[in-house]
């Protein structure tokens, strides 16, 4: 059994500074490893990364991240990463990252997302240049984190996004906005992937429960949301950790 | 500014509070009834709360400021959920 801390949209700013570290202050006592799911800036500036960088360093358990739209805002986003990397919080963006935890080995497969909506109301990749872009970038990501997902070798397998995979977390938001909250593509792919547990956050009035069409549990974890500095979900309660695990996965 | 409908004054305070770059907030309620405006969500810090308040103001200054907005800064850990 592994113990997943995950929070998202933390939006740190020069305000932040102690705050956000003091929230994780007995994090090594509650889980075992933390997942951010995107938006750890207000307004994505290098300074804010520095800032949130520092206030996530050596905290006593792994860290990894994805980034989401705020942290692109001052298209500083590169920067942002470098200094997360920096002081230890690997950032996910199509790209997957095993753990070992106590010999199970917990894999994360990550990617910021994008919108376009949900199945029977879902934007079309048609038209102008503009809508073609929107939908592609979102196709992009998930084809990339269905590779990253599908790559994982791992007894537990966890997709951190910072767009909404589903509409049910969603459910709180305002109907006309779905499409700029996330897209049925990313749990399609997920679902071809196949996962445990998918984190997401970005939807502030959503709420935390939801399954993906496959049946995968989903997770929204924006703070206004779980209404908590984190929150704390156990996954692999069934899983028998080490080689033999992984021979019986590989041989399904 | 005189005679701006509502609607266009909400969509143009949630414009100035996405971009203002005090406040790069783009979730929070804005509502305009009875003359006045209510704030409402969640921001990090109560500095956050006051700078969204003073946006607004500059943003609609013949209007009242209702500020109902929470802070999330001391929010406390949370229970833990078996999930698989």
């Amino acid at each position: 059994m592994t113990r997943v801390a995950a929070v998202g949209d933390l939006h740190a700013g020069p305000d932040s500074v102690g705050t956000i570290r003091s929230r994780f202050e007995d994090l090594p006592q509650r889980a075992d490893v933390l997942l951010l799911a995107g938006d750890l800036t207000r307004r994505g500036t290098e300074e804010e990364g520095r800032i949130v960088a520092g206030e996530l360093r050596d905290l006593g358990v792994p860290v990894a991240a994805v980034l989401g739209n705020h942290d692109h805002h001052s298209g500083q986003e590169d920067r942002i990463r470098e200094h997360l990397e920096a002081a230890g919080v690997r950032v996910l963006e199509r790209e997957g990252l095993v753990l070992d935890i106590d010999g199970t080995r917990l894999g994360v497969a990550g990617t910021k997302g994008f919108g376009g909506g949900f199945a029977g109301a879902s934007a079309s990749a048609f038209g102008e240049d503009q809508m073609k872009a929107f939908i592609g970038h979102t196709e992009t990501l998930a084809a990339g984190l269905e590779e990253a997902l599908t790559n994982l070798r791992a007894d537990v397998r966890i997709a951190l996004l910072h767009y909404a995979p589903v509409d049910a977390t969603l459910a709180g938001e305002r109907l006309e906005i779905f499409p700029f909250l996330g897209s049925y593509l990313l749990a399609e792919a997920i679902d071809r992937a196949g996962a445990d547990l998918v984190i997401h956050g970005h939807a502030h009035r959503g709420k935390e429960k939801g399954v993906t069409a496959g049946g995968i549990t989903v997770r929204n974890v924006a703070e206004t949301v779980i209404r908590h500095a984190y929150k704390v979900y156990r996954v692999g309660d069934g899983v028998r950790p080490g080689p033999e695990a992984e021979a019986a996965r590989l041989a399904e | 500014m005189t005679g701006e409908q509502p609607e266009y004054v909400v969509a143009r305070i949630q414009q100035a509070l996405a971009t203002d770059p005090r406040t790069g907030e783009l979730e929070l309620d804005v509502r305009i009834a009875g003359g006045r405006v209510f704030l409402a969500g969640a921001v990090a810090t109560s500095e956050r709360r006051e700078a969204v308040e003073q946006v607004v103001r500059e943003t609609a200054p013949e209007l009242d400021v209702h500020n109902e907005l929470s802070v999330t800064e001391d929010l406390p850990p949370g229970p833990s959920e078996s999930v698989s």
